[in-house]
């Protein structure tokens, strides 16, 4: 890469850092919130409880920091694209030297590193403050898959915000958010559900989010077919967003 | 040969099959300030936005300093004041002015930028809490950032009031003094008059005008007197006849501007000026401009 536009890159990426982080709306529903129902689930719930012979605490921890990036991703990059467009700025950084992969790119990076850091903080919590014990390979196998997998709902994200209408893209945002986390199995794990709802999760993205790291922490094999799925939805969104976004700037 | 800084030539654009630009051709000297005036709707953001190249034109060809307006290396010498940009949300002035410092090669000193914007007391404000005058003026700063070679401002002064406006127009004079390029768009004759040295006048797609600001003045107020010049006259002695606003020759042939031709026909031949062929034109700009002048009255 050219150094002029690694400079203005990394400038970018820590405005988004920045920008992301004084978002108040963020901070809360996708760190406070997540942080908060894992307190709530696992305190509420009785403490021998297990998911597939995996400790209910050390289970929902993978369910809530799966829900916390899921959140980070379909929010965040669907509202700063739609806003951005929709207030002028995409228009404004096109006649910058700025490359508009440079500037995508650090916005993917940006909430890339936020997610990773709810990553954390979410297992030191988890571990410290809950005693949820790992294996030092499942900690980290079961984190980098929920990070890996993160992308996929920045995507995500990027195909709700090609919606012109940026208030419109904050309450689908929010739908697509919860209702995918809901019905994926994140906030009540699959198990407890009907046959039908068990279908329905089982088409969700989110599910394959969270199976991965369910099953690295107990202790099944890699989730080849998550990755099969999770990797066809963020070429479906992407090519799906693209598309829109040619025909609209297409004048 | 000349440095061009842009050239426009014969370029068409179509809007839902309505012409917003019609077979448009212009040439911009480098150090030139120049506005394009024209009524709301005229075609000069779409014509702005051409050279920018933001849009294609339907036909025509564009050059920004020379190249193709999509170059990253065209994109590092200008920059720009658009309509309708709104502030970057939760960064700070300073944050924001220093983010597009960060995307030139040679960037004007923090320091400096917001002093010319005038938000050396503002910086450590988020940029989505200033006024609407103040956010324009962090639009300029944002534009100057890259120290650009050519300096786009599309009615700059929307949402300013007097004293911002006044501020504003000094700072883009000081600009222009170091040899900058400027290409501002307006609707208001006295602010092209106030800072730029040519008038391009621009109405349904149009270039109707094209001028210096007295020249424009002149054939928008007043007419215009044309002849055939003995060999006794000089530019100096028409320009020493009151009433003359401006003189442009053509061979021998010269046409004088004047607010009030009657007396300055009345002038010429009692000095004995020598003239054949006399023509007085009332202008072909004068509808243009009626149009021009009634619908800034409606803003």
């Amino acid at each position: 890469m050219d150094t002029s536009v690694r400079r203005a890159a990394i400038a970018q990426l820590k405005s988004e850092l920045l920008r992301t982080m004084r978002n108040k709306r963020f901070v809360f529903f996708t760190i406070v919130m997540p942080i908060a129902f894992y307190f709530i689930f696992t305190s509420s719930m009785d403490g021998d409880l297990t998911v597939d012979g995996i400790d209910w605490a050390a289970y929902y921890l993978m369910s809530m920091s799966a829900y916390g990036v899921v959140g980070s991703g379909i929010t965040t990059l669907s509202q700063k694209f739609s806003r951005e467009r929709s207030q002028g700025w995409s228009r404004l950084l096109r006649i910058t030297p700025l490359p508009s992969w440079a500037f995508v790119l650090s916005k993917v990076i940006a909430q890339g590193l936020i997610n990773l850091c709810m990553i954390i903080i979410l297992f030191i919590i988890a571990s410290v403050v809950k005693g949820v014990e790992l294996s030092a390979a499942q900690w980290i196998e079961s984190g980098l898959w929920i990070w890996f997998g993160s992308f996929s709902f920045m995507a995500l994200g990027t195909l709700v915000g090609t919606i012109r209408n940026s208030d419109v893209v904050q309450v689908v945002g929010m739908i697509v958010y919860l209702g995918m986390s809901m019905l994926g199995g994140l906030w009540f794990p699959v198990e407890t559900m009907s046959d039908t709802m068990r279908a329905i999760a089982h088409a969700m993205p989110t599910y394959w989010l969270g199976h991965g790291a369910w099953n690295l922490i107990g202790g099944g094999a890699f989730d080849w077919n998550g990755v099969f799925v999770l990797g066809a939805y963020v070429i479906g969104f992407v090519v799906l967003s693209s598309y829109i976004m040619r025909k609209q700037e297409a004048v | 040969m000349k440095d061009w800084a842009i050239q426009i030539s014969n370029v068409t654009k179509v809007y839902k099959g309505k012409k917003a630009v019609n077979d448009l051709s212009l040439t911009v000297e480098k150090g030139s300030v120049v506005a394009l005036l024209g009524p709301n709707g005229a075609g000069k953001t779409t014509t702005v936005s051409m050279i920018l190249g933001l849009i294609q034109p339907t036909s025509g060809s564009v050059k920004l300093l020379g190249g193709d307006p999509k170059e990253r290396s065209v994109r590092d010498r200008i920059g720009a004041m658009l309509q309708d940009v709104s502030v970057i949300e939760n960064l700070t002035v300073a944050e924001t002015i220093d983010l597009f410092r960060h995307y030139y090669k040679t960037p004007l000193p923090l320091a400096q930028l917001l002093q010319i914007s005038g938000l050396t007391n503002e910086r450590s404000k988020m940029a989505s809490a200033l006024s609407g005058g103040q956010q324009r003026r962090l639009g300029f700063a944002m534009a100057a950032a890259g120290d650009p070679e050519v300096l786009f401002l599309d009615e700059p002064t929307v949402g300013m009031d007097v004293t911002s406006r006044q501020l504003f127009w000094d700072t883009v004079k000081a600009m222009a003094g170091r040899g900058r390029t400027i290409v501002l768009t307006t609707h208001y004759l006295e602010e092209a008059d106030q800072i730029a040295d040519r008038i391009v006048v621009i109405n349904d797609g149009r270039l109707v005008a094209d001028g210096t600001p007295s020249q424009i003045k002149a054939t928008t107020i007043g007419r215009t007197i044309t002849f055939t010049a003995g060999s006794s006259v000089t530019n100096e002695v028409l320009y020493g006849i009151s009433g003359v606003t401006d003189a442009e020759w053509n061979g021998r042939r010269v046409r004088l501007y004047s607010s009030d031709t009657d007396r300055l026909i009345a002038e010429l031949i009692m000095r004995g000026v020598e003239m054949k062929d006399i023509e007085i034109q009332s202008g072909g700009l004068e509808e243009a401009f009626r149009s021009l002048v009634s619908s800034a009255k409606e803003d």
